[in-house]
């Protein structure tokens, strides 16, 4: 654990898992290459770490940052460090671990961290995950879980420390939960976006020391794992776009273009009109004196 | 229009703040690649405080190279590097193809002495190659800053450069002493106003395409053993652009690229995945790729006029090494980039311990540094070869000497009979006249090369 865990009171635990973003996957073979350089946290993860650290800021909960996997994990953990979360805590199991095994884990970290009130997760993990570690984490806790979040709306009036979500059903169907006590929440990925890390707070932590919990052992099922398929490449998934949306809004949306962003243009002209066009673009935004 | 926000690692342009008397370090050095790794393990060493920033998530994480890493300048850093370095094939095979459409004729040469300890050049994967000369850099105490974008310089009262502003919150960073790294496009330079020839004309842009093959398919198609790696550059295969190719042998895959003249690449209309479709077509080159799978696609603008495009290379409180100050060789037959950045890093990081140790860091100084670089290779040999890269940019190097040469060589070869065989003399007026050379022209390139290269 890199510092104490906090004072008693409210505090949210978020859930990461250090996982290959860029896994080579041979598409014949189905072999798997793993480069430990592009392990990180997958969008889920960031969309977790980043709505638990508004939640934490809406009502002054510290953050805690726990993961399960090897020492390697540690980098994602001083990740979350360096951009608010107030202590890191991992426990020390191999990178690969099945999902009761890995939940085990994560619960004996969550047990560490008094007044746990909320756990954040990823909805599910980059490799082989299919969802099921938050689950078995709110089984662990006795808590609900809501999954699939898309949103969460911390400006309404709630009352005291609760909150609304949303969350994805099946065919299109959006649910409004309303959180006011102790929940397992796991978000879709590109449901928010990570604050970037202030630089000070990055040289701070690049080096935190996080002391690992002992892991427990992996259980034993009788049911086992006598065959697997090879790997295929996860698709990405982006967040679904606003229901009220006309057809054409929802395509852009899901697409990217016109959102967020200044809208593209398109113009006709002679390329030299056009080179002084991309100039004029390229000094808007300061790469030109 | 409405004016949109500043993207993520746009400049900022520089920015004034009073002269920190407590810097947060020493130096600063902006990109992990070579040069800038080469400058963090000098300082590091001497015990100074460095700072190694780096945009990418990982040094090397762009991984747009292709070339051969030539080590020696590696050895006054890393004694036996060799024994550690992550390469991927050491170059024993040096074949120089000059090409037409149809033909090829190729000086091909190698030596087992290459292929032994210390070695003379290796191919390597830049993500594995940059990361590991930072990993030294960091060992030897310098601070690894990744993902992390400078986007302006911090001056201080008397202008001097005194950081950089970094694209994260509260990003400010103070040093005595910024050392520019960031590229072939270096912004801070431009910012710094040491830069004074961005003309497209002084740059080239490299195509590469790396395609898998099995190691042993390599090895056959390429006459190689073990590790042993084959290094072709060509010229005569960029029809109508000035520019040249490549071929150059990884492990488990093959680099295969061109090296396009900017303004000639624009007047064209061609795209540069055409023409490198176009050399691996070639009869010459299709037999060495053919059944391989692209695996990556990149491109990446290269110093390539050498001395003529160089910046400035110091201002006050800032030094500038590698693709930055245009550190890269590209001279027909000597095609060099990661030696003279790591060269150019090596003497910015020597030349600012002194700075550090005289406490002065001013561009009178800092002058030293182009003192000391004209005294090694990295600054000799672009002084010495000044005139190379205009001449094998010409359309005759580019153009009428491959056809000359290849016609002559096929008409030398070509067995006429019954008809009696011709004078080598007589051939070679017949195909200087058929490829529209001039004694002249001959005359006048003979006696630029050897100013450049004699």
């Amino acid at each position: 654990m890199a510092e104490p865990a906090g004072p008693a009171g409210p505090t949210i635990a978020v859930a990461l898992k250090w996982v290959d973003l860029r896994p080579d996957i041979d598409r014949v073979t189905g072999a798997t290459h793993h480069d430990v350089r592009f392990f990180g946290c997958s969008a889920a993860d960031q969309a977790a770490l980043e709505h638990a650290l508004r939640i934490g800021e809406r009502f002054g909960w510290p953050v805690v940052a726990v993961s399960a996997g090897p020492a390697e994990a540690d980098a994602v953990l001083r990740d979350a460090l360096a951009v608010g979360a107030s202590a890191a805590i991992r426990v020390d199991i191999e990178a690969g671990a099945r999902s009761q095994h890995s939940a085990a884990a994560l619960h004996d970290a969550l047990a560490t961290i008094d007044g746990l009130r909320l756990v954040c997760c990823g909805d599910w993990s980059l490799d082989r995950g299919s969802g099921s570690v938050p689950a078995f984490v709110a089984a662990h806790l006795g808590w609900g879980q809501a999954l699939g979040l898309v949103g969460v709306d911390l400006d309404g009036d709630a009352g005291d420390g609760a909150f609304t979500v949303t969350r994805r059903l099946d065919q299109g169907r959006r649910e409004v939960l309303r959180i006011d006590g102790p929940a397992v929440l796991s978000f879709e990925g590109g449901t928010a976006e990570l604050r970037r890390a202030p630089l000070a707070a990055v040289l701070r932590t690049r080096d935190a020391a996080i002391v690992p919990l002992a892991g427990p052992p992996a259980p034993h099922h009788r049911l086992r794992v006598v065959h697997r398929g090879p790997d295929r490449p996860r698709a990405r998934v982006l967040p679904p776009p606003d229901a009220s949306l006309s057809p054409r809004e929802r395509i852009l949306a899901l697409t990217g273009a016109l959102v967020e962003r200044t809208p593209p243009r398109t113009v006709v002209c002679e390329p030299d009109d056009a080179a002084d066009l991309i100039l004029d673009q390229l000094r808007a935004w300061g790469y030109l004196d | 229009m409405s004016k949109p926000d500043r993207p993520q690692g746009a400049p900022a342009g520089t920015k004034r703040i009073p002269t920190p008397t407590e810097p947060d370090v020493d130096v600063i050095v902006v990109g992990a690649g070579p040069a800038g790794a080469a400058a963090a393990l000098v300082l590091a060493r001497a015990g100074r405080s460095v700072y190694l920033l780096e945009r990418g998530p990982f040094p090397g994480s762009k991984n747009m190279y292709g070339g051969v890493i030539y080590g020696r300048i590696l050895d006054t850093l890393i004694p036996r590097w060799w024994e550690e370095a992550p390469v991927q094939r050491w170059v024993t095979r040096r074949a120089t193809m000059v090409m037409t459409p149809t033909q090829a004729l190729t000086i091909d040469y190698r030596t087992a002495a290459w292929g032994e300890a210390p070695y003379n050049g290796a191919t390597a994967f830049r993500p594995d190659f940059d990361a590991w000369l930072a990993d030294h850099a960091v060992a030897a105490g310098a601070t690894l800053v990744p993902s992390t974008t400078a986007v302006g310089l911090l001056r201080g009262d008397r202008g001097q450069i005194v950081g950089v502003q970094t694209d994260r919150p509260d990003g400010d960073l103070t040093a005595r002493l910024v050392i520019a790294c960031d590229g072939v496009n270096s912004f801070l330079a431009k910012e710094a106003g040491l830069y004074h020839h961005p003309e497209a004309e002084h740059f080239t842009l490299g195509a590469k395409e790396v395609l898998a093959l099995p190691r042993d398919e390599i090895e056959k198609r390429f006459g190689l053993r073990g590790l042993e790696g084959a290094d072709f550059e060509i010229i005569g295969c960029t029809p109508g652009i000035a520019g040249g190719g490549f071929i150059y042998t990884n492990l488990e895959s093959v680099a295969v690229g061109v090296v396009l003249s900017l303004e000639d690449l624009k007047r064209s209309g061609k795209r540069p995945e055409e023409l490198i479709a176009g050399l691996k077509a070639h009869p010459a080159v299709a037999p060495l790729v053919e059944g391989a799978e692209l695996t990556e696609y990149s491109a990446h603008l290269i110093p390539e006029a050498g001395l003529h495009m160089m910046p400035e290379l110091y201002g006050p409180g800032m030094l500038v090494a590698g693709d930055a100050g245009a550190f890269c060789l590209a001279a027909g037959i000597w095609l060099e980039g990661v030696n003279f950045a790591i060269g150019s890093g090596k003497v910015a990081g020597e030349v600012a311990v002194q700075a550090l140790r005289a406490g002065d860091t001013s561009a009178t100084f800092l002058g030293r540094y182009q003192d000391a670089l004209t005294d090694t290779f990295a600054l000799a040999d672009h002084i010495k070869l000044q005139g190379a890269p205009a001449l094998v940019m010409s359309d005759n190097v580019q153009r009428r000497y491959p056809e000359l040469v290849c016609s002559l060589v096929e008409s030398l070869f070509t067995v006429t009979n019954p008809t009696p065989k011709k004078g080598a003399l007589r051939l070679a007026r017949e195909a200087a006249k058929g490829s529209g050379v001039r004694l002249r022209d001959l005359a006048r390139d003979g006696w630029a090369a050897l100013r450049s290269y004699g």
